[in-house]
C-alpha cells in the first residue's frame, strides 16, 4: 500500500514536471486592459514565438494601478511581472526588494540597452545604479501640421531640423498669408514650455526655470501677433487641442504623439479632413535636432515570481524590436526606436506617407518630461503648473512669473 | 399720501404713489426674472446656433436660422443615452431607498418612546453638519477596499442613508397629533401597522418634498459619480457632459444642446412638484 | 426594564436599523476614520504609519495668508464666504419682501427665480463660463459703460473669484428667498397695523418690525450658508480649477488635490495630509454650527 503510493505519487510529479515545460503561463499586470490594443498584440506575438508559453493580462483599473500593483507586491502575489506607470514606484518597490534587478540578466544576455533613446535610465534604482525596470512604450512629442495650409501658403513643408525662431517665423508667415492660426498650443504646462529640457543637461526638478523665459516669451508673442489662440480664450471655453487641430484651421501644433491614432481617427470617421504630416520638434540654438521630451512605460520583474528566467525573457522581448514591432502595429509609440519600428509605424493606416513624418518617429533623444516623482517633486510640480497659468493669462509677467516659479521650488526642495 | 401698503389698504382708492410702487415692483420683478433665466435663454439660443456664431458680436439672442441637427448630432457624438439610462436607474434606486429608510427610521424617532432616542437623534444632527468633503477620502478607500468602485452601488450606498432625510420626515411626523397611533394602537395596530397605514399616508406632502430633493440633488450630483465611475459606459449625466464638453469643446452649440437635454428631467420634476418643494424647504428648513 | 418596554424597544431599533446600519457604515466610520488618518503616514498602500502631528506641521510650515497652500486657500475660502452670504441674503431678502403680498403672478415668480437652484450645475456653471468670456456677453455689456473688460473673468486673479460668487448667488437666492417668504408668514399683521398707529413709514416698518422679526430666519439662513460656502467645491473645479494660479483655490481643492490629484496637479494620495486639512475645515464648521446653537438660545427664544 506505501508503495503504491510512492509510485503513483512519482507518477503525479513527473506529469506536474512535464505539464510545467511544455507549458509556462506568465501573469503580467497592467491597467486598461480591455480598452488598450497593444496588450492583446504583444500577448498574440509572443506566444506565437514562443510555444508552451502563454501570456495572461491582470487588469488592474488605471486609477488604482499603482495602489493596487503596490499592495500586490507587497502581499506576495504570484503575478510575475508588472506594468511600471509611475516612476516613483518602481523606486519604492526597488528599494523595498519586490522587483528583481535585471542588470545580472542585462550582462549574461549582451542585452542592448542602446536603443531607448536615453528612455532607459529611469529605471535605474538610485539605491544601487542597476536596472530594475526596461522601457517599452514611451509617448514622446513632435510637431503635427495640416499640410493644406502650408500648401495654401506656400511654404515649404517643416523638416526635421528647425529651430524654435523658425518654427516662429513660419506660423506667422502662414497667419499672414491665410488667415488660419500659425500654430496652437494647449493649456498645458508641457505645451509651453517642456521643451527647456530637450536635448541639454537640465530637468524640472532642478529648481531653476531661468530656462522657460525663451519659450514664454515665444508664445506670448506669438499670442499677441494672433499667431495663435489665446490661452484666455483657451482656458475659460475649455476647449481641447484634439477638436481644434481637427477643425483644420490650425497650421502646426505641437503634441504628443498618441494625437496621432486620434487624428488618424477623425478623419476616418469624417470628424475631420486635412492632409497633415508629422515634424521633429524644434530645437533651440546649438542644441543636437530630433530632441524630444516624453513619459515612458516599463515592465518589471516581481521577486515572488516562481518563473523568472521565463519572466526575463518575456520582459527582454517585450522592448526588444519584436516586441516593439507588436506595440507599433496598434499605432502606440514603443520605447525601442529603429527604421523598422518606425516603418511599421508609418504602415499603420491613414499615417501621413512622407519621408519627414517616417524620419521624425527617430528622435535622436527623449528626456524625461519630469524627473523620478517624490511628494516634493510633486509639490514643485504643481506650484510650477500654477504659476504656469499666471504667466499664461499675464497676472504675472515672464519675469515675474520665473522668479515666483523659482522661490516657490526652492522653498519646497529646501534649496 | 406715504407709500405704506398695509394688509386693508384695497379698501381705500388707489393713491398715485402706491400705483408707482407697484409698477416699481413688477419692472424689478421682471428685471429679476430676466437675470434668473438669462442663462437658460442663451443656452436655448446657442443650441440652435452653428458653433461659429455663438460669439458673434453683436450678439443675435435669436439665431437667424434654427439648427435643429444639433440636437441630433448629441446622441450620435457620445453615449448619451447610457449617461441618462445610468443616472436614472441610480437617481430612482436612491430616491427609492432615502424615503423608505428614512420614513422608517423617522417614526422611531419621533413616535416612539426607546432609550438612547434623544442621544441617537443629536448623533444624526452632528452628522449633517459634518462636510462631506471631511471624510470623502476613507470613503472612498472603503468603498474601494469593499470592491464597490466603480460601481453604481457605491452611490447608492453613498447616497441612500442620509441623516438629512431621517431629520426632514421626523419633523414633518412630529406635527401629525399623537392622538392618532395612541387610538390605532387601542384597536390593536401594531406599530409597523399604524406607519403603513396611518402616518405613511398622512405624510405624503414630506415624501414629496425628500422625494425632489433626492431626486434632483441626485441626478444633480457631480462629485460622487465623478470619484466613483471611471468606466465610460458606468458615468452618469453630469460627469458625462463635463467629458462631452472636454471632448468636442470647439462646437458650444453641442454642448448648450446637451446641457438643456440634461436639464429636462429635472424641469420637468420641478414643474409637476415644485409646489411640494417649495413648501417643503418653508416648513422643514426652519425648524432647524 | 419591563419586559413590555424591551420588546418596545426593539420594535424601536427595527425601524432605525435599516438607516442606522447604513448610517453607521458609509458616513460615521468614515468620519472616525478621517479623524484618525490625520495623524497617520498613508499613501493607499499597505504601509500605514503612525505620525502623529507631523501632517499638521506640513500643512502649517511657513503658514501664510500669500504663500502657503493652506494660508491661501483658506484666505480665498474666507473672502468668499464673506462675500457670498451678505450678497444671497441681501438678493433673498429683497426677492421675499417683493414677492411676499399682492403681487399678482407671485406663483409664477417665485418658481422662475428658484429654478437656478435645481438646474444642474455643469451645465450653468459652462453657460456662465461662456457668459463671463472676454468677448462673451457680459463683457460686451458693461464695455458699452466704458469699462475696460479684456479678459475672461476666470483668466484674472481678481474677478475668478467673483465669477464664482456671482454664480453661487445667482444659484442659491432663490432658495432663500423661500425660506424667507415663510419667515414673513410668521410675521403677526398687527405688528404692522400698530406700526400704521404710531405713523411709522415704510422704511421705518422694514427696520423697526420686518427686519427685528426676521432675526431667526436671517441668522438660520446665515449659518447654514457659512457652512455650505466652507464646502465649495463643484463650482470651483467646473469653472476655475482653483486658478489663475491659486486665486480661487479654496479649502476642498486642497483636500480634493492632495488625495486625487488633478489635471496639471501631481497625484500625490497624500492621505494623511489631506486628513489634516480635512480637520480644519470640520474645526471650523463644528465652530459655526456652535455659535449657531449659543446664538439660537440667545437671539431666537423671545419669540
Amino acid at each position: 500500500m506505501k508503495k503504491l503510493f510512492a509510485v503513483l505519487m512519482a507518477l503525479l510529479m513527473v506529469a506536474m514536471m512535464a505539464t510545467a515545460l511544455a507549458e509556462t503561463t506568465l501573469t503580467v499586470a497592467g491597467w486598461d486592459i480591455s480598452t488598450t490594443p497593444y496588450y492583446a498584440a504583444i500577448k498574440e506575438a509572443y506566444e506565437a514565438a514562443n510555444e508552451g508559453v502563454t501570456i495572461e493580462w491582470v487588469d488592474l483599473a488605471s486609477q488604482d494601478y499603482n495602489v493596487k500593483a503596490s499592495t500586490m507586491l507587497a502581499g506576495g502575489d504570484t503575478t510575475d511581472l508588472y506594468c511600471v506607470k509611475e516612476l516613483s514606484d518602481m523606486q519604492n518597490w526597488a528599494k523595498e526588494g519586490l522587483i528583481v534587478s535585471m542588470t545580472p540578466s542585462i550582462e549574461a544576455d549582451g542585452y542592448d540597452m542602446t536603443k531607448y533613446a536615453g528612455m532607459d535610465s529611469c529605471y535605474v534604482y538610485t539605491g544601487d545604479g542597476e536596472q530594475y525596470a526596461l522601457p517599452f512604450r514611451a509617448d514622446y512629442w513632435v510637431v503635427f501640421y495640416n499640410k493644406d495650409l502650408f500648401d495654401q501658403a506656400g511654404i515649404a513643408y517643416p523638416t526635421n531640423d528647425w529651430t524654435w525662431d523658425e518654427y516662429a517665423a513660419i506660423a506667422r508667415e502662414i497667419t499672414e498669408k491665410t488667415g488660419a492660426y500659425g500654430t496652437h498650443y494647449h493649456t498645458w504646462f508641457s505645451d509651453v514650455a517642456n521643451w527647456a529640457v530637450c536635448g541639454v543637461d537640465y530637468t524640472l526638478a532642478d529648481g531653476n526655470y531661468d530656462n522657460l523665459r525663451y519659450f514664454y516669451e515665444l508664445v506670448l508673442g506669438l499670442e499677441d501677433e494672433g499667431v495663435c489662440m489665446s490661452f484666455d480664450e483657451l482656458s475659460a471655453s475649455g476647449l481641447h487641442y484634439s477638436g481644434a487641430f481637427a477643425q483644420g484651421d490650425i497650421a502646426m501644433m505641437p503634441m504628443g504623439y498618441w494625437y496621432a491614432s486620434t487624428l488618424i481617427g477623425y478623419i476616418k470617421d469624417g470628424t475631420a479632413s486635412m492632409n497633415w504630416g508629422i515634424a521633429a520638434v524644434p530645437h533651440l540654438e546649438g542644441v543636437e535636432a530630433g530632441s524630444s521630451f516624453g513619459s515612458p512605460t516599463g515592465i518589471a520583474i516581481s521577486a515572488a515570481s516562481a518563473n523568472q528566467e521565463e519572466a526575463w525573457k518575456f520582459a527582454a522581448w517585450m522592448c526588444s524590436e519584436e516586441g516593439a514591432k507588436a506595440v507599433a502595429t496598434t499605432g502606440t509609440r514603443p520605447a525601442y526606436v529603429s527604421d523598422a519600428v518606425a516603418e511599421v509605424m508609418a504602415s499603420a493606416e491613414g499615417f501621413p506617407t512622407d519621408e519627414t513624418s517616417l524620419a521624425a518617429l527617430l528622435p535622436s533623444g527623449i528626456a524625461l518630461e519630469w524627473p523620478v516623482g517624490d511628494d516634493a517633486v510633486n509639490a514643485v510640480k504643481t506650484a510650477v503648473n500654477e504659476e504656469h497659468t499666471l504667466i499664461m493669462t499675464r497676472e504675472l509677467t515672464v519675469d515675474e512669473g520665473i522668479t515666483e516659479m523659482n522661490e516657490r521650488a526652492a522653498e519646497i526642495l529646501g534649496l | 399720501m406715504t407709500a405704506a401698503t398695509v394688509s386693508k389698504s384695497h379698501h381705500k382708492p388707489v393713491t398715485a404713489g402706491q400705483m408707482i410702487v407697484t409698477i416699481l415692483k413688477y419692472v424689478l420683478l421682471v428685471c429679476l426674472t430676466i437675470i434668473a433665466l438669462v442663462p437658460f435663454v442663451w443656452m436655448i439660443s446657442s443650441s440652435f446656433k452653428t458653433s461659429i456664431d455663438v460669439f458673434s458680436i453683436p450678439m443675435k439672442w435669436i439665431p437667424a436660422e434654427l439648427h435643429w441637427e444639433n440636437y441630433v448630432q448629441i446622441w450620435e457624438r457620445v453615449p448619451l443615452a447610457a449617461y441618462f439610462k445610468n443616472t436614472a436607474i441610480l437617481a430612482v434606486i436612491v430616491t427609492f431607498m432615502q424615503i423608505l429608510t428614512s420614513s422608517f427610521a423617522a417614526y422611531a424617532f419621533a413616535k416612539m418612546n426607546f432609550r438612547g432616542r434623544d442621544l441617537l437623534f443629536m448623533c444624526y444632527i452632528g452628522t449633517i453638519a459634518v462636510p462631506w468633503q471631511v471624510y470623502m477620502v476613507p470613503q472612498f478607500i472603503m468603498m474601494r477596499s469593499i470592491g464597490l468602485y466603480d460601481t453604481i452601488w457605491a452611490l447608492v450606498a453613498l447616497q441612500s442613508f442620509s441623516a438629512f432625510g431621517v431629520f426632514l420626515m421626523r419633523q414633518f411626523y412630529m406635527g401629525i397629533p399623537n392622538d392618532l397611533s395612541e387610538a390605532a394602537r387601542i384597536d390593536g395596530l401594531s406599530e409597523y401597522g399604524i406607519w403603513a397605514r396611518i402616518i405613511l399616508p398622512l405624510a405624503k406632502p414630506a415624501i414629496a418634498t425628500l422625494c425632489i430633493f433626492t431626486f434632483v440633488n441626485t441626478w444633480n450630483d457631480y462629485m460622487g459619480p465623478m470619484i466613483y465611475l471611471t468606466t465610460d459606459v458606468k458615468k452618469t449625466i453630469q460627469v458625462g457632459l463635463r467629458r462631452f464638453i472636454q471632448a468636442y469643446s470647439a462646437d458650444y452649440n453641442l454642448i448648450m444642446a446637451a446641457s438643456l437635454c440634461s436639464l429636462l428631467p429635472v424641469t420637468i420634476v420641478f414643474l409637476f412638484l415644485q409646489r411640494y418643494f417649495i413648501e417643503g424647504i418653508a416648513t422643514t428648513g426652519m425648524k432647524g | 426594564m419591563s419586559k413590555l418596554e424591551k420588546r418596545n424597544t426593539l420594535i424601536a431599533y427595527s425601524f432605525l436599523a435599516p438607516n442606522f446600519i447604513g448610517f453607521v457604515v458609509f458616513t460615521l466610520i468614515p468620519v472616525i476614520f478621517s479623524i484618525v488618518l490625520a495623524f497617520m503616514n498613508w499613501s493607499g498602500g499597505s504601509n500605514i504609519t503612525w505620525a502623529g502631528l507631523d501632517n499638521f506641521r506640513t500643512i502649517f510650515k511657513d503658514f501664510s495668508f500669500t504663500k502657503s497652500n493652506l494660508g491661501i486657500s483658506l484666505k480665498n475660502t474666507v473672502c468668499y464666504t464673506v462675500a457670498t452670504v451678505p450678497l444671497t441674503i441681501a438678493c433673498s431678502l429683497g426677492l421675499a419682501l417683493v414677492l411676499n403680498k399682492g403681487v399678482k403672478g407671485a406663483k409664477f415668480f417665485r418658481a422662475v427665480i428658484f429654478f437656478p437652484y435645481v438646474a444642474s450645475l455643469v451645465a450653468i456653471c459652462v453657460c456662465w463660463n461662456f457668459l463671463l468670456m472676454k468677448n462673451g456677453p457680459v463683457n460686451q455689456f458693461l464695455r458699452m459703460f466704458g469699462l475696460n473688460m479684456n479678459k475672461s473673468w476666470t483668466s484674472s486673479t481678481n474677478l475668478a473669484i467673483w465669477a464664482i460668487i456671482i454664480v453661487s448667488v445667482w444659484r442659491n437666492a432663490g432658495y432663500y428667498m423661500v425660506m424667507y417668504l415663510a419667515g414673513l408668514q410668521g410675521v403677526p399683521a398687527e405688528l404692522y397695523e400698530a406700526a400704521t398707529m404710531d405713523g411709522a413709514n415704510a422704511w421705518q416698518k422694514f427696520t423697526k418690525v420686518t427686519l427685528p422679526m426676521l432675526t431667526p430666519t436671517t441668522f438660520f439662513c446665515s449659518i447654514m450658508m457659512v457652512i455650505s460656502c466652507f464646502k465649495i467645491y463643484d463650482v470651483v473645479a467646473i469653472m476655475t480649477k482653483g486658478g489663475p494660479g491659486r486665486s480661487t483655490k479654496m479649502l476642498v481643492t486642497y483636500i480634493f488635490e492632495l488625495s486625487f490629484g488633478g489635471e496639471g496637479i501631481a497625484t500625490s494620495a497624500q492621505y494623511g495630509v489631506a486628513s489634516a486639512v480635512s480637520m480644519v475645515l470640520l474645526a471650523i464648521v463644528l465652530l459655526v454650527t456652535f455659535i449657531q446653537f449659543r446664538g439660537e438660545k440667545k437671539w431666537v427664544n423671545y419669540m
